[in-house]
Formats: structure tokens, C-alpha cells, sequence
């Protein structure tokens, strides 16, 4: 009976998040994607899964002094600053627009407080444009104040309970790699109401320019992306599947299907594609096609067939 | 500058010819119909890495007719050695033309275009585009030494005049490009520049001496190059008619600027309007 439906149709890729039903597993990530029309020329929209929208937050930030990049081997840094133009403009010329996009369409909040989340949330989330909130409580680049809420399980907690109280949405946190024990915040997050988590934002890095003797970022230091921080990722997709019953966004330098297949064999429902946009706008693509032959070859009819097959710890999507 | 119309793509593009002016600086040429036809002076192409796992590759379009665009390269690292070694016949995808490009038409009848080493990619088919319509053409070429000048007759068999300056002194001025320009005391209705940003620095100095109007192409390390991650950006008069919309800055926020992407609003802008 498997057999003959993966035949008749072709395997299933679509899966699920919170109360999103994706048509593919491939989000575009917060920062990377702009809001889609970027990319509009380079890939059929309508194949991805979705675009998680650059973080925004309650106030205008005009972002760090450049420089804002630095190239390292099969990586990035990054430190942007989480530019954007404040909740208030973003709703009055931004947001309207995104509901021409054939995908999910994914708010990101960013904050550095308790109060910040609610109050972004509750503003975003109240649009129909907008099929889901990320709660980016995981930015390294601006100052100590936005990581630290991905850092710090009590913080962890309060600002997804503050976030889950004003919609009903599907909501999902983002972890940050920078911590010891990421399996502990994603118990908490769980728990305090999360749909889902987003595993990893960037690991903290830096790079120094020898010539000058300076820090080659405008902001000091950076966040990395990129397949340098792939076995990163994987790592944490791993400890998190065996801790938490809600779904995964995995990402972390995925480039290709195979880059994909591990984050979903450790654990991940879905994915998420950043950086390796950068490498190849048709990334999206690539991913889709080659999850859809992977899933052909082995005659499996689905996607969620194979979430965490790698990870005998994985407790299973609730 | 007014943003042109542009139709970006993914063009897949073959090696169609390849040659080293000077010892580690090679001129790339693909056959790429659509991308010739679609670009304007000034703009560029983001190359896909043949070997994955690395942003793509900026690049200045350097010509482009018929059905062929070339790019100039410095093979300074991996990424850029791996194209300047592509053999014939090789794939080559790109995406592209990007960016603003030049606003030659506010450039006027007298122009400087001020080059330091392969910066002057960009700045072939503003002089070609130039000369076409009748303006003259001064190329002021700088670069560190004398075989690192390369392809300055291909612009002077076009009409330009061709003014040379090295670092070392081994051909035309001794000195900064910069120093140059300023030293001839011509007249210039305008001013185009590209090259690495010190030297653009200086230019805006020196145009503002001269009492002229720079437009300099920037250059900065690229992410997306689609105007996508706001990594690329330069700050910006907010009267700059490239400035992108922003609200009012924060209380606490002592820059009275915007951020613009290089990428995206430029690579050019107009130097009095940059706040760098
Ligand atoms: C230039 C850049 C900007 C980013 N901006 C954001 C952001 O605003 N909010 C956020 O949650 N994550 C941001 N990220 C993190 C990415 O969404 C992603 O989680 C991370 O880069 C790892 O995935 P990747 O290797 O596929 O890029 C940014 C990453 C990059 C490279
Ligand atoms: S490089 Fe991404 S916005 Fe310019």
C-alpha cells in the first residue's frame, strides 16, 4: 500500500509545524531571505515551505557600522544588528505585501525584554499576512541583551509564556547553540508553550584582521553561519529531538538534500536554509527535488517516515 | 541615482576564452546571451562557487556584447583562483546583472573615471557608453606597479585618454591615482570611480576640492548580493534619493544617517551623499 501510493504521487515531503501545514519542509531563515521578493527572480516561491521574515523589533534599530560580514572557510560571520525599520512602520508599509507570497509567511521577533516579545508578538501575530511567529531570542550580535534570553532557561521561559499568551499562532523559538546544556532550555521553552523550536541561530565567532590588528567586524564579534557550523547543528538537533515531543526546524549550513537528511534523521520535522542561499539561490530547489529522489530510491512514501531514524533517543513529534 | 529596471536571472555560462594581462590578474570570458543583453554599465554578477560551501563570488561586469560578458579578476584566494583557472568549455552559473549601476547621463560631456587596480572592470562599459554618446573620456588608472596595469590601450583604442599612476613609480605618476587627478587641474563635468575604498576616499576628497560630482562604486564583501541580508551596507544621507525609507531613528540613536546595501541601492552612489 506504501509502495503504491509513493509511486502514484511521488513520496510526500510535506510536514508539519505547530498548526502550519507545509507543502515542503524548507523554511527560508530569519535575516537571510529578506521578505521573499529578493529571491523572486532566481526561484519559484511556491515550492518552498516558507519564508521566516527578518527579525523585527519594537523600536527602529538602525543596525551595527559595517563592516557587517566577514567570508571564512565554508562559513560566515555576521553581525547586522538586527536592522530593522520597528514594529510600528514594519506593520504600516512592510507587512501588507507578504500576503502575496505562494508560502508560509513567518513573523520574527526580537526584543530585550520580557515585555518587548509580548508586545511585538501580540502586534504581529494580530495580521492575517502572518501565519506564524519565530521568537528570535537567540541574536549574538547585539550586546549581551539579545542572546542572553536563549541563555538563560528562566528568561527562555518568560519570554515564550509572554509570547504564547497573546496568540494562538503557532510559535516557535529559536535556540541558540551558545549555551551548555540546549536540551535544558528546550524542556522549558516546551513548556512554557512553544509549537516548535528553531535548532540553531549562529555560534558566536570572530575574526581579526593581522594587518590593521583590529577586529575585522564592525560589531567585534559575529555570528556564524554556514556549513562550518553544520556538525554544530546536527549536534544540538540531536540532544533537543531526545528531550522535547514538538517539532524541529533544523538548521545550520544546509546546502543540499544531504545536508537536510542529517538534520531530519537526527530529529528535525522541518528545515531551515540561510546561508547556503547565499552559495546558490536555487538551494531551495535542489533541497526539495533531492529529499523527494532520496525518499523515491528507498520506496518510502513520506518525509515524516524518516524524522529522527538516526536517533534512537528521538521521543517522537506529539 | 535612479534604481534602473533590471530583470536578474540565473544564467548558465560557459568558458568561451580566458587570458592573464598580468601575472595573477585574468580576464574570464563567457558565453552568457541573456546577461549581455540585460546589462547596464556599472553593474554586477554573483558567481555561483563550482564547488559549493562558500557564498558566491561578487564580480564587476567588465564587457559585454553579442552574445559574450567577460570578468576581471585578481586570483588572490581559493575561490578566485578556481575561476581564473576554469579551462574552456567550463560551466559557469551566475546570477545577475545586480546593483544600480552608473547614472552616465548626470556624469555630463567631460568625465574623469578614476580606476585602481581592478576596479577598472567596472568602468569599461561606462567609457565605451560614454564615448558612444559623444562625451570625453579621461581614464585616470592607478595600481601598485606598472605590470599590474593592464588593458589601459583597450580604452584608449576606444578614445579615452589615458592617464597612468603607480605605488612604485615604475610607469607614469609616482604615487596615488588621487594625486593625479588632482594634480592635472582639469576641468571635469563628473566624476566615476571604482576601486578598493580607500582610494574612493580619496577621490571624494579630491572631488570635493575640485568642486565636481563623484559617483563611486563601492566595493564590500557580499552575502546575498540580492539585497536580501543587509550585510553590505554603507551609511547614507537620509536626502539621498537612494536612501531606503526609515522611520525616524530611536530615542538614544545618535546617527542621523541610513544604512543602504551596496548591493542593492548601489553598488554606486554619489560620493557627497555617503556618511562613511
Ligand atoms: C546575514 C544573516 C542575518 C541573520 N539575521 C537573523 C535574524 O534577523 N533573526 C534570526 O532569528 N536569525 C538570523 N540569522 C540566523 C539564520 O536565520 C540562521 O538561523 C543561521 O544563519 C544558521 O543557518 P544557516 O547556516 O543556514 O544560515 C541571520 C543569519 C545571517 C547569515
Ligand atoms: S549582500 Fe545581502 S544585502 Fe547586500
Amino acid at each position: 500500500m506504501v509502495e503504491n501510493a509513493a509511486s502514484a504521487t511521488g513520496p510526500s515531503i510535506a510536514t508539519r509545524i505547530g498548526k502550519l501545514d507545509l507543502p515542503a519542509p524548507t523554511l527560508m531563515g530569519s535575516g537571510c531571505y529578506g521578505s521573499g521578493e529578493e529571491y523572486a527572480p532566481f526561484v519559484d516561491l511556491a515550492g518552498i515551505g516558507g519564508i521566516v521574515l527578518k527579525s523585527v523589533t519594537r523600536f527602529p534599530r538602525l543596525g551595527n557600522a559595517p563592516p557587517r560580514l566577514v567570508a571564512t572557510p565554508s562559513g560566515l560571520l555576521n553581525a547586522i544588528g538586527l536592522q530593522n525599520p520597528g514594529i510600528d512602520a514594519y506593520l504600516e508599509n512592510d507587512v501588507a505585501k507578504f500576503a502575496e507570497r505562494p508560502c508560509a509567511v513567518i513573523g520574527s521577533v526580537a526584543g530585550f525584554s520580557v515585555d518587548d516579545y509580548a508586545y511585538v508578538t501580540e502586534r504581529l501575530a494580530a495580521r492575517d499576512e502572518i501565519d506564524a511567529i519565530e521568537l528570535n531570542i537567540s541574536c549574538p550580535n547585539v550586546g549581551s541583551e539579545g542572546e542572553t534570553f536563549a541563555c538563560d532557561p528562566g528568561l527562555a521561559e518568560q519570554a515564550t509564556r509572554a509570547a504564547r499568551r497573546v496568540t494562538a499562532k503557532t510559535l516557535i523559538v529559536k535556540l541558540s547553540p551558545n549555551v551548555t546544556d540546549i536540551a535544558a532550555i528546550a524542556r522549558v521553552v516546551e513548556a512554557a508553550g512553544a509549537d516548535a523550536l528553531a535548532v540553531v541561530n549562529t555560534v558566536r565567532g570572530m575574526a581579526i584582521d593581522v594587518e590593521t590588528a583590529k577586529p575585522r567586524l564592525g560589531n567585534t564579534t559575529g555570528g556564524l553561519s554556514g556549513a562550518a557550523i553544520r556538525p554544530i547543528a546536527v549536534l544540538a538537533v540531536w540532544e533537543v529531538a531526545r528531550a522535547v515531543k514538538i517539532p524541529i526546524v533544523g538548521q545550520g549550513g544546509i546546502e543540499n538534500a544531504r545536508d537536510a537528511l542529517e538534520f531530519i534523521l537526527a530529529g528535525a520535522s522541518a528545515v531551515s536554509i540561510g546561508t547556503g542561499n547565499f552559495t546558490d539561490p536555487r538551494a531551495p530547489q535542489t533541497v526539495a527535488d533531492g529529499l523527494r529522489s532520496y525518499l523515491a530510491e528507498r520506496r518510502i512514501a513520506s518525509l515524516r517516515d524518516v524524522v529522527g531514524k538516526a536517533n534512537p533517543g528521538f521521543a517522537g513529534v506529539r | 541615482m535612479p534604481a534602473l529596471e533590471t530583470s536578474p536571472a540565473i544564467h548558465r555560462t560557459v568558458v568561451s576564452d580566458r587570458r592573464e594581462p598580468a601575472p595573477g590578474i585574468s580576464v574570464v570570458g563567457l558565453y552568457a546571451p541573456r546577461l549581455a543583453g540585460a546589462t547596464r554599465p556599472g553593474q554586477f554578477a554573483m558567481v555561483v562557487p563550482p564547488g559549493g560551501e562558500r557564498a558566491a563570488t561578487a564580480l564587476g561586469i567588465y564587457e559585454a556584447q553579442g552574445d559574450r560578458i567577460s570578468l576581471m579578476l585578481v586570483a588572490v584566494g581559493p575561490r578566485t583562483r578556481e575561476l581564473a583557472t576554469l579551462p574552456l568549455g567550463a560551466q559557469l552559473d551566475l546570477f545577475g546583472p545586480l546593483g544600480n549601476g552608473f547614472d552616465l547621463a548626470a556624469l555630463g560631456d567631460e568625465v574623469a573615471l578614476v580606476a585602481g587596480g581592478v576596479g577598472l572592470a567596472s568602468l569599461l562599459l561606462p567609457a565605451r557608453e560614454l564615448l558612444a554618446r559623444g562625451a570625453r573620456v579621461y581614464l585616470f588608472y592607478g595600481a601598485r606597479t606598472a605590470g599590474a596595469l593592464v588593458d589601459a590601450d583597450l580604452f584608449a583604442e576606444l578614445g579615452a585618454r589615458v592617464y597612468v599612476a603607480t605605488d612604485d613609480g615604475t610607469l607614469g605618476w609616482a604615487g596615488y591615482v588621487t594625486d593625479l587627478l588632482r594634480e592635472t587641474a582639469m576641468h571635469f563635468s563628473g566624476i566615476a570611480a571604482c576601486g578598493p575604498s580607500p582610494m574612493l576616499r580619496a577621490v571624494a576628497r579630491v572631488a570635493a576640492d575640485l568642486g565636481v560630482r563623484a559617483q563611486l562604486s563601492l566595493e564590500e564583501t557580499f552575502a546575498c548580493g540580492v539585497g536580501a541580508c543587509w550585510g553590505c551596507v554603507v551609511g547614507l544621507s537620509r536626502e539621498s534619493a537612494q536612501a531606503p525609507r526609515f522611520p525616524a531613528p530611536a530615542p538614544g540613536e545618535t546617527r542621523d544617517y541610513v544604512h543602504a546595501r551596496i548591493c542593492k541601492e548601489g553598488p554606486v552612489f554619489w560620493a557627497h551623499e555617503l556618511r562613511w
